[in-house]
């Protein structure tokens, strides 16, 4: 399988990423620092500019999926009387909280405050409000609008920049952020004017660098592997604003420049597939699987919703941006989407239902209808929730995939 | 079900009052969500009436949406894609859970209604989220007078919202009912009126149902039960059920259903959208707002305490959807801090009438005193 299939190498990029950021909570959490919990596409940098002990439910249980202990953790939550169709995140963190010696090691640390927002799903509010309970702490709540085709023109799909957004929706959410630094001020003192700068400054950089980098995904052939792009969405969501984000951005940049003016790919194309849905943590070798018989993924348009163009210049509209991706929007905004899968030039598209997640499997089939009808493109949807493998038994996928791939050569 | 009622109840089943309004040339606007401020519509002269659908299968539904969702979006899919509710002018729905925001995007994906509105919901309940959903109200009605090309008059507004108001009393008189010893009326009479409330105009309902209340307290009431419940849930209006646990000794004499007391409780203080606002973002039984110091779900325990208290509930049957977000989240923590014996039901749908009756008349033996 290795043969066909060169990936970027970006591992030993991230297992120096993780390392920095591991220190850097070890070290605050040695001074005493405050911990809070947030989630994605909370707004990473002000943890930086505040020194806070940042930890993710998502990215915790993400964890536990790739270690193999996240079924456990789902059915202490199911045994605790929590729905069944209900964030993977959700469960697995609920089984954290409630048994912990059958989490993966490091545990989250306990939190003494939590963030909450809909910036992309109501269930973040929703799971903020147990985790708060649980732990009796204070919570604070980031209102974003949903947008829909009156409240926001023609958003870039990778940089969410757009042509106009409703000021009254705006408004109120930079409000809400103003709030958010407030709550923040008063959990761990007032933060540092040139810091703010300095933090966003990188965070603009960093931005711009994932943006190129997702850019040069869509070259032919397709550079690299999901296998290591999908990783990507720690650095966007969660530590985008810090040194070693910046640092690893910069790398991973040149790393794919090169590869792609050598014309070298993952693999040998033979077909390019857009890829959605939240990524099955536990079977990351789904993509590999696709990639080493030459289906490879130009587009993963779950890593694109992560993005955004940080600007330092203003730091609460950045904010915001965060918030226009077309997962936050009505489903008429899906023509970023069929713009990007045309300028990558898609022969198919795998799409990856997860159950218990509203958010991206409801907007699933009308995706898969509007690639069909604007660029005649075949999709396969799998049912695939991020952390249960039991949903989706590789074998079972890997039959289908290869079905697929049949049909669409 | 005793007539006057099953009168109430063909009024949902049949749409019978909608086609009338279509014949005198209103439009009506379908609502995916119990916390729309309906006034604004009614206000405008236009119907405003909640979307439902009662299929037995919603096959055409789970082929554009997942079939885990809740039971409520799938038949509300159902209805619009077999072409249901093609009396709809539009539908506007509310951020107050994703399935609600995402059945809304993909009913406007897939039926296109000619007007549609999402009604943008503050998570929290302070100065400026109060500010801001009065002006998102004010958004709301501007869109909807440009799409009836009609002026938006506020002496209106506040007709509309008293009555309204008249119809969360008159409500309120319903619910008192429970309260007897002997309780004058059944879960299914009461669900039964509050769809039909739910498909008509308030006032047309007021008058055909302020009379209601004082020839019922005429009538001996039911006294055949073991145990008062109280229903927790959603987007509950199943009758079926509700006639099987009355039929196994429970006496339903409270809610906190979005269909009936998550509906009607709470009244408009005031005039305006200010007003509206208030009212609309202090919905306590279901709405994910709250206070930020606060949580919405001790909010809606405290709904729950305060309504059996005040019709002497002894215990709880939580209605859990297994496709309800909401309830997915929150029945655990009504379980475990009601100091009252709860009964869970996860509901499919289509029921399993035999298997439920199995569970509730368990219920009944271990806690029914008897």
């Amino acid at each position: 399988m290795k043969k066909n299939w060169t990936p970027l190498g970006y591992k030993n990029l991230y297992r120096e990423l993780f390392k920095k950021h591991l220190d850097r909570q070890n070290e605050l959490l040695k001074n005493s620092r405050p911990v809070g919990w947030f989630f994605s596409f909370h707004p990473s940098e002000l943890t930086y500019i505040f020194d806070v002990v940042p930890a993710f439910p998502e990215q915790y249980s993400a964890y536990c999926a790739a270690r193999g202990s996240s079924v456990d953790l789902i059915d202490t939550s199911i045994s605790s009387g929590y729905g069944h169709f209900l964030c993977d995140y959700f469960k697995t963190t609920i089984g954290m909280i409630e048994t912990p010696e059958k989490a993966t090691p490091p545990l989250m640390p306990k939190p003494d405050f939590i963030v909450s927002s809909r910036a992309l799903c109501v269930a973040h509010h929703e799971m903020a409000e147990v985790f708060a309970r649980y732990h009796r702490i204070p919570k604070y709540t980031v209102n974003y609008p949903y947008w829909t085709t009156d409240s926001l023109k023609n958003p870039d799909e990778l940089t969410k920049e757009a042509e106009w957004a409703d000021e009254l929706y705006v408004e109120y959410t930079v409000e809400s952020l103003k709030g958010l630094v407030d709550f923040l001020s008063g959990i761990a003192g007032e933060a540092d004017e040139e810091k703010f700068k300095e933090v966003f400054r990188k965070s603009e950089k960093t931005s711009e660098l994932l943006i190129k980098i997702l850019n040069l995904m869509m070259s032919k052939p397709t550079p690299g592997s999901q296998r290591e792009i999908s990783d990507l969405v720690f650095i966007a969501f969660f530590v985008l604003g810090s040194d070693y984000a910046l640092e690893f951005c910069e790398n991973a940049y040149e790393i794919i420049k090169e590869r792609v003016k050598k014309r070298e790919g993952v693999s040998e194309e033979k077909h390019r597939l857009l890829t959605f849905g939240i990524v099955p943590w536990h079977s990351l070798q789904i993509y590999q699987y696709c990639e080493s018989m030459g289906a490879n993924f130009p587009v993963n348009l779950y890593v694109n919703a992560s993005v955004h163009k940080a600007d330092s210049s203003d730091p609460y509209l950045s904010m915001v941006r965060r918030s226009m991706h077309f997962t936050n929007s009505s489903y008429e905004m899906l023509d970023g989407v069929i713009k990007t899968a045309k300028k990558a030039d898609i022969n198919g598209a795998l799409l990856l239902e997860n159950t218990g997640c509203r958010i991206t499997s409801m907007i699933i089939r009308p995706l898969a209808e509007r690639l069909g009808e604007d660029l005649g493109v075949q999709s396969l949807i799998l049912e695939a929730p991020q952390c249960d493998p039991r949903v989706m038994p590789m074998e079972r996928a890997k039959t289908q995939i290869d079905a697929f791939l049949e049909s669409i050569s | 079900m005793r007539e006057p009622f099953k009168i109430f109840y063909s009024i949902f089943q049949e749409r019978s009052k909608l086609k009338e309004y279509r014949n005198e040339g209103k439009k009506i606007f379908g609502t995916m969500c119990n916390n729309v401020p309906e006034e604004i519509i009614h206000a405008f002269d236009a119907i405003p009436i909640r979307m439902f659908g009662n299929y037995g299968n919603t096959n055409l539904a789970n082929s554009k949406i997942p079939s885990w969702t809740c039971n409520y979006a799938r038949n509300v899919m159902e209805g619009g894609l077999r072409g249901d509710f093609s009396f709809v002018d539009g539908v506007v729905s509310a951020t107050t859970d994703d399935t609600k925001i995402h059945l809304f995007s993909a009913y406007r994906f897939y039926m296109k209604p000619e007007f549609s509105y999402l009604v943008q919901f503050p998570y929290v309940r302070d100065e400026v989220s109060e500010r801001f959903f009065a002006k998102e109200l004010e958004r709301f009605t501007k869109h909807l007078s440009s799409f009836l090309s009609a002026e938006f008059d506020e002496e209106r507004l506040s007709t509309s919202i008293d009555t309204y108001n008249r119809y969360r009393d008159l409500c309120h008189e319903f619910e008192r009912l429970r309260a007897h010893e002997k309780p004058k009326i059944r879960a299914d009479e009461f669900i039964a009126l509050m769809l039909a409330s739910l498909s008509m105009l308030k006032e047309d309902f007021i008058s055909m149902a302020e009379k209601l209340p004082e020839m019922l307290k005429e009538h001996d009431g039911f006294s055949d039960y073991k145990i008062r419940v109280h229903l927790s849930g959603t987007d509950f209006y199943n009758l079926t059920l509700l006639r099987l646990i009355e039929e196994s000794g429970m006496v339903v004499v409270s809610d906190d259903l979005c269909t009936s007391a998550g509906y009607f409780t709470g009244n408009v203080r005031g005039k305006g959208f200010n007003a509206l606002a208030q009212r609309y973002s202090g919905c306590t039984a279901c709405v994910m707002t709250s206070g930020n110091t606060e949580l919405s779900v001790e909010e809606r325990l405290e709904f729950i305490r305060k309504k059996m208290k005040e019709n002497r509930a002894e215990a709880i049957v939580l209605l859990k959807d297994r496709g309800c977000e909401v309830c997915g989240h929150q029945c655990p923590w009504i379980v475990r801090e009601m100091d009252v014996p709860v009964l869970v039901l996860d509901l499919d749908f289509p029921l399993s009438i035999e298997q439920y009756r199995t569970r509730i008349e368990a219920f009944v033996e271990a806690h029914g005193g008897g």
